[in-house]
């Protein structure tokens, strides 16, 4: 028995030095903190309109619809590799129109940073602000949403900072928090980010969730 | 029996660390039923340890495992609750990860956490 034993702490000791070293690299790889944006974001958006935070001529014919949340990672990601190509093929060209849903279901920061998107997006400037948001992105929940943080994106968006901060309270942004759960209830989208697409005033359909590729919107947006 | 038991155990954790590592070398997210809490998971700073995703770091653990339990002398049962406890272990820190740093809840990670758990109970009782 003296024998198995020893070889039961054998294995404990072995597995706790090894986990223990597992675990002090991981713990050192941790999260890098956000980053305060420090210069004005590309001039992605230059030059086109944004009425009631949709960007884009409001007469296109289709109204591509995200539905994200500013605190969610694959959110900045397909922000990053698809929005540019939007823009640029779609919006510019005005075959299409885009509207953004803020919900804020990871935690208390998703609401702080959706309702100062409102204020953003009352001053006709919801995409740049949501695009320098990204840009600055930290670890979920990790508190890095202050309202320093939210006056530096604001600023890097070209947006008055304190106008928008103090919107953050009024009763757009509660407006805008509210429709952006209701659409999203409405329409079924669970996870962010989620597109969906609209032929003129036609109801929306979901078109998908996550970073999707060109093809998945060209064939939508055809 | 009890080794039998292990290696199904450790199949179904090969399976769903197999399919993590695809998803992370594919760049994809997982299919997950808790909104999106996977893809926090997966795309977070804790989803490589020194360059090498843990998911990877969890196929090989299993294979290491599976490869001891072709044995059932003294030694591979020692090598076995030794790979079992080390893998348990770390599944323990980064299930406290999720839980307390990142707020999200990966349920692939968590059954092979749980595939952990019972490997390192069923290993311990081999030896005792």
């Amino acid at each position: 028995m003296f024998h198995r034993h020893a070889r039961l702490f054998a294995a404990l000791a072995a597995a706790a030095v090894v986990t223990a070293a597992a675990i002090s690299v991981s713990a050192s790889s941790g999260t890098p903190p956000a980053k305060a944006p420090a210069a004005p974001v590309s001039n992605l958006f230059r030059g086109i309109p944004e009425h009631d935070g949709v960007l884009g001529d409001p007469k296109a014919p289709v109204t591509l619809t995200e539905y994200v949340d500013l605190q969610c990672p694959v959110c900045a990601e397909a922000s990053k590799q698809t929005l540019p190509w939007l823009v640029e093929n779609y919006v510019r060209t005005g075959k299409a129109k885009l509207d953004l849903r803020a919900l804020h279901f990871l935690g208390p920061d998703s609401e702080k940073a959706a309702r100062v998107a409102s204020g953003a997006k009352a001053q006709g400037r919801l995409w740049p602000f949501v695009e320098a948001f990204y840009a600055a992105q930290g670890q979920e929940n990790s508190g890095y949403v202050t309202d320093d943080f939210l006056r530096a994106v604001a600023k890097a968006s070209g947006v008055d900072a304190d106008k928008a901060l103090d919107a953050a309270d009024g009763e757009p942004a509660l407006r805008f928090l509210e429709q952006a759960n209701a659409d999203a209830t409405r329409l079924g989208v669970e996870s962010t980010p989620t597109f969906t697409v609209a032929e003129g005033d036609g109801a929306p359909k979901v078109l998908g969730s996550g970073v999707l590729d060109q093809a998945a919107f060209e064939k939508a947006l055809r | 029996m009890t080794r039998r038991l292990a290696v199904a155990v450790a199949l179904v954790g090969l399976a769903i660390a197999a399919y993590l590592t695809v998803v992370h070398y594919a760049g994809g997210t997982p299919v997950c039923a808790i909104a999106h809490g996977c893809a926090t998971v997966q795309k977070s700073s804790y989803a490589e340890l020194a360059g090498v995703p843990v998911a990877l770091l969890g196929l090989l653990g299993y294979v290491a495992i599976l490869a001891s339990l072709a044995g059932d002398g003294e030694r591979a049962r020692t090598i076995t609750a030794g790979l079992c406890f080390a893998g348990f272990g770390f599944s323990a820190w980064l299930t406290w990860v999720e839980v307390g740093e990142l707020h999200a809840i990966c349920v692939w990670c968590v059954g092979s956490a749980l595939c952990m758990t019972a490997l390192a109970g069923l290993s311990a009782a081999r030896l005792a």
